[in-house]
């Protein structure tokens, strides 16, 4: 008898360790991590990020620890310079944060994970005394009240693709009005180009030195870092849908009507091509910054205001031109 | 003794093969959860193989078995790699990115050349029954044995 | 036949017949079985991070079909823990019998009898396996819900009768035992005749008579036998591989359809598994869905008609061709050991072309079995993608090709002539060579 209960004492031991190690794992873990925030990031038909909003303080860290619960994720904060993460399934990353100014701040996934990806948002309240994040200035679009869900279709097109470099002779000749920071965000090609035909200092310059001239203006307003780092953007956040050649055929697209500007606001739509010119020199930069700031046109395009920087706008942007105005800087 | 003699031969015997002279391949992958398309390939032994690899729907890699050729692609950043194909058979590749529940199971197959090993074991396969019938004794000459049996 | 009476040395002798290394063998296997449903409940969702998959699926499920079964025959059910728990209860004791022990004790219904329930659970697990195989959770569910099963139907019915009639891994086991080399068996048939009380009988959890056993098939070497008998007549016996085939021996439709049902599964998983057809791989994942019960029709219709109609093909021409007093279904039930070492070595390459990649993940696991980002034993790095080599296609190779010359020489043993055996040793060829092209090709 006195072997029988050491057998069962056996057993209930190995039971209870087998017990114990899982929960009182979780348990001390759990109360070593008191100040730390488990963060679950799962594709967002699986659910999103476990958590929506995350409460912080000015000045205090915050603690995250991250992990994914299916696909490669990524964690990103929006507007802000802070690196990155990348998020492997049932792997760990950690990281702390520390905020100084009071406000909402967006943490998002960058890595595309689904056509559902930029759902993949939440956002941190940091609460707390101290100077708010300054609030943004007015989009250009919105001062201007353009109508980003109007058709903006170039109507006169170049025989082909206008160049910067080709338009290094006529340079001098345009009217100082017309080659101004805000000429350049609140004109399309198009319009710039009507702009450059009434001129008449160049009225002998044919239609196509014009537009290389206008290729020119444009390439002016940017530099290849930006453009490099605008196509840096392009590539991690538009290309999934607006294709890596801006053709519109990127492959979270795929089987979706093409777009027409009947249809907006309608359903799902494959983007426009980009290097079909009729597009791009038809949209101020004003304009394509709203499109992206506001996302939506009932397109199934995503909003970016709380993601990018002004300056990542403006880089972003000046890529967008280089499909339908050819710069000697621009990345091939 | 014998048979182990005849079986490594029937697998490794070097036959002469007749091998298309080599050419560049470009090669369009798309992976997607949990398949890669075209799920075969096939090319020709000493072909210059481009794998141009489009992730679909979200991270995926390509990790080919036997040659030390990975890469990986985000949806909209198409991956490009290029390998020789200087071993004939056949290859499994795999997703190398974690993509989810099946992810251990995205393979796909790289043919090199005609698939010689299974023809091998084919043939293996019907002179050991021969010798499992005791047809083909399993001594060190074989010889057709007919009759009596076990 | 040559035997080795592993009971002739003194110390494989006392550690079969101590109740003490069997007992604590099988109390640890129910504290990790515990565990590993626990892992799975409260661990990461990721499978390649959590023990209950990588345990369960990649170290036992190996384990059972490389080491266990192949050499040592039904071995894992000697230290099973899913019966444990009823087994302990009914009787009255967790070393060793004791007294009147809990439970109602019936008799298995007679129609639920054999191997079809077994087949059937197996069949089952193979229709949801894309899922069970992936997720830790359905994985400690499956499991819970097998040690409640087994618990509940202990207090139900006598001895095992869920091992014996419905664990679909017990039937697995037990098909595949009769290749496998190790037997118990009665050392002296006279000294059983003589001996009225029948101790090994009553004793048998397994509700087997060793002095009738023919095949291991039904014996779940738990030793019992060996240690209550008076006179010391009970073997353990090292024997040839494949000792149970021969002509003779007992064999049943239901075994013959468990044979079939386990040839078709390998196939189907290795297609599912390790082909490079993705739809099929969403098909049988996404369960509940249109594309799911089209796979689960065609692998219901392979598994339980088509296969089987080549196989009942096969042994009707065989029939044609040399008639002999034998039924159709003797013949049905007699022919299926043929199917056995095909089957036996099918799993076995299929195994290593599934485990093999994946054994990286086995040791950090242990470092981490949670998934919770621990390292216990500084072992958790990234595992790697994993690759198969030309070993270890190889291997395969070889594995597939013994299968097909085994089951070519039952069948040979089984038949009166080289004409008779044709049929099923052209069925095994084509059984090989498709596992060879889905496997190696």
């Amino acid at each position: 008898m006195r072997k029988e209960l050491f057998a069962r004492s056996l057993v209930i031991f190995f039971l209870l360790l087998a017990v114990a190690i899982p929960l009182g794992g979780w348990w001390i873990s759990k109360a070593a991590s008191a100040n730390t925030l488990e963060l679950h990031a799962r594709m967002p038909e699986n659910g999103g990020w476990n958590i929506d909003t995350i409460q912080a303080q000015v000045g205090k860290p915050l603690h995250l620890h991250i992990t994914s619960d299916d696909v490669v994720h990524g964690f990103s904060i929006g507007k802000s310079d802070q690196p990155t993460l990348e998020i492997q399934p049932g792997e760990y990353v950690d990281t702390t944060l520390t905020f100084d100014r009071p406000g909402k701040y967006t943490f998002y996934c960058d890595r595309w994970c689904g056509p559902n990806h930029w759902r993949m948002r939440g956002t941190i309240e940091v609460t707390g005394t101290g100077q708010p994040i300054p609030p943004d200035p007015q989009p250009l679009f919105l001062k201007l009240a353009l109508d980003l869900d109007a058709a903006h279709d170039a109507t006169i097109l170049p025989s082909q693709l206008p160049s910067a470099n080709a338009a290094g002779a006529f340079t001098s000749q345009i009217p100082a009005d017309l080659a101004t920071r805000t000429t350049y965000l609140t004109n399309s090609p198009q319009s710039m180009w009507k702009q450059l035909r009434a001129a008449s200092a160049l009225k002998s310059q044919s239609d196509a030195d014009l537009w290389n001239t206008v290729a020119w203006i444009w390439h002016s307003q940017t530099t290849s870092e930006k453009i490099t780092q605008g196509q840096k953007l392009y590539t991690t956040n538009c290309a999934a849908c607006h294709g890596e050649t801006g053709k519109g055929d990127g492959v979270m697209v795929r089987g979706l009507p093409a777009m027409t500007h009947g249809t907006m606001g309608h359903s799902l739509v494959r983007p426009p091509d980009f290097t079909d010119p009729t597009h791009l020199l038809g949209a101020s930069p004003a304009l394509l910054q709203g499109k992206i700031i506001r996302g939506g046109m009932g397109t199934g395009m995503p909003y970016w205001g709380p993601i990018f920087t002004e300056n990542q706008m403006d880089a972003l942007v000046s890529y967008l031109y280089t499909f339908a105005l050819k710069d000697s800087s621009a990345a091939p | 003794m014998g048979f182990a003699l005849l079986a490594l031969l029937i697998l490794f015997l070097p036959l002469p093969t007749f091998a298309p002279p080599p050419i560049e391949r470009h090669i369009r992958v798309e992976a997607s959860m949990f398949q890669f398309t075209p799920g075969e390939v096939t090319v020709n032994p000493g072909d210059k193989v481009t794998i141009e690899l489009v992730s679909t729907d979200v991270v995926h890699g390509f990790s080919l078995d036997g040659y030390d050729f990975n890469i990986t692609s985000d949806p909209g950043q198409t991956a490009v790699g290029t390998f020789v194909a200087n071993k004939p058979g056949v290859f499994r590749f795999r997703c190398s990115a974690a993509c989810g529940n099946l992810h251990p199971f995205m393979v796909g197959k790289l043919h090199v050349g005609p698939d010689l090993l299974l023809i091998r074991a084919i043939l293996l396969g019907v002179v050991s029954i021969l010798i499992g019938i005791g047809l083909l004794r399993p001594s060190s000459s074989p010889s057709v044995h007919s009759g009596g049996v076990v | 036949m040559t035997r080795l009476d592993l009971t002739r040395f003194p110390w494989a002798r006392f550690l079969l017949r101590s109740r003490w290394p069997q007992f604590l063998l099988r109390a640890i296997a129910l504290a990790g079985f515990v565990f590993t449903i626990l892992a799975g409940l409260m661990g990461s969702a990721v499978g390649s991070h959590n023990f209950a998959i990588i345990f369960v699926w990649i170290a036992w499920w190996s384990a059972l079909k490389l080491i266990f079964i192949p050499f040592g025959g039904r071995s894992w059910c000697s230290i099973c823990p899913i019966p444990m728990p009823g087994e302990w209860l009914q009787r009255g004791g967790i070393l060793e019998p004791h007294g009147k022990g809990v439970g109602l004790a019936k008799r298995w219904p007679r129609f639920l009898r054999g191997n079809w329930l077994q087949a059937g659970g197996f069949l089952l697990i193979g229709l949801m396996g894309a899922v069970t195989l992936t997720s830790a959770k359905v994985t400690a569910i499956v499991l819970l819900l097998i040690l409640l099963l087994a618990f509940g139907l202990s207090l139900l019915f006598e001895r095992r009768s869920f091992c014996n009639n419905l664990c679909p891994i017990g039937g697995f086991t037990g098909l595949y035992a009769q290749a496998g080399p190790v037997e118990v068996r009665v050392k002296d048939p006279d000294v059983c005749a003589n001996h009225a009380e029948k101790t090994c009988y009553t004793n048998c959890p397994w509700g087997q008579y060793p002095l009738a056993l023919k095949s291991s098939a039904n014996c779940g070497l738990c030793m019992e036998c060996l240690r209550v008998c008076p006179q010391d007549n009970i073997a353990v016996n090292l024997r040839p591989w494949g000792s149970d085939l021969q002509p003779g021996s007992r064999h049943s439709l239901g075994e013959a359809f468990l044979a079939l049902v386990m040839l078709a599964s390998a196939l189907v998983d290795s297609a599912v598994f390790l082909g490079p057809w993705g739809q099929l791989k969403m098909a049988a994942y996404q369960i509940g869905s249109l594309p799911w019960f089209l796979f689960a029709a065609s692998f219901l219709s392979f598994a339980i008609f088509i296969l089987p109609g080549f196989y009942a093909g096969a042994v009707w021409l065989a029939a044609r061709i040399s008639p002999s007093k034998e039924t159709f279904k003797q013949r049905l039930a007699a022919q299926s050991q043929v199917l056995v070492p095909l089957g036996l070595m099918a799993w076995i390459a299929f195994t290593i072309s599934f485990a093999f990649v994946k054994f990286p993940y086995v040791l950090p696991i242990i470092s981490d079995p949670l998934g919770w980002g621990w390292n216990w034993l500084n072992l958790s790095a990234s595992a790697s993608v994993g690759q198969t080599t030309t070993f270890g296609l190889l291997l395969q190779l070889v594995i597939l090709i013994i299968g097909l010359t085994w089951s070519a020489r039952v069948a040979r043993q089984l038949a009166s002539s080289l004409r008779q055996a044709a049929p099923l040793i052209f069925f095994a060829l084509i059984f090989t060579i498709s596992m060879l092209w889905l496997l190696i090709g």
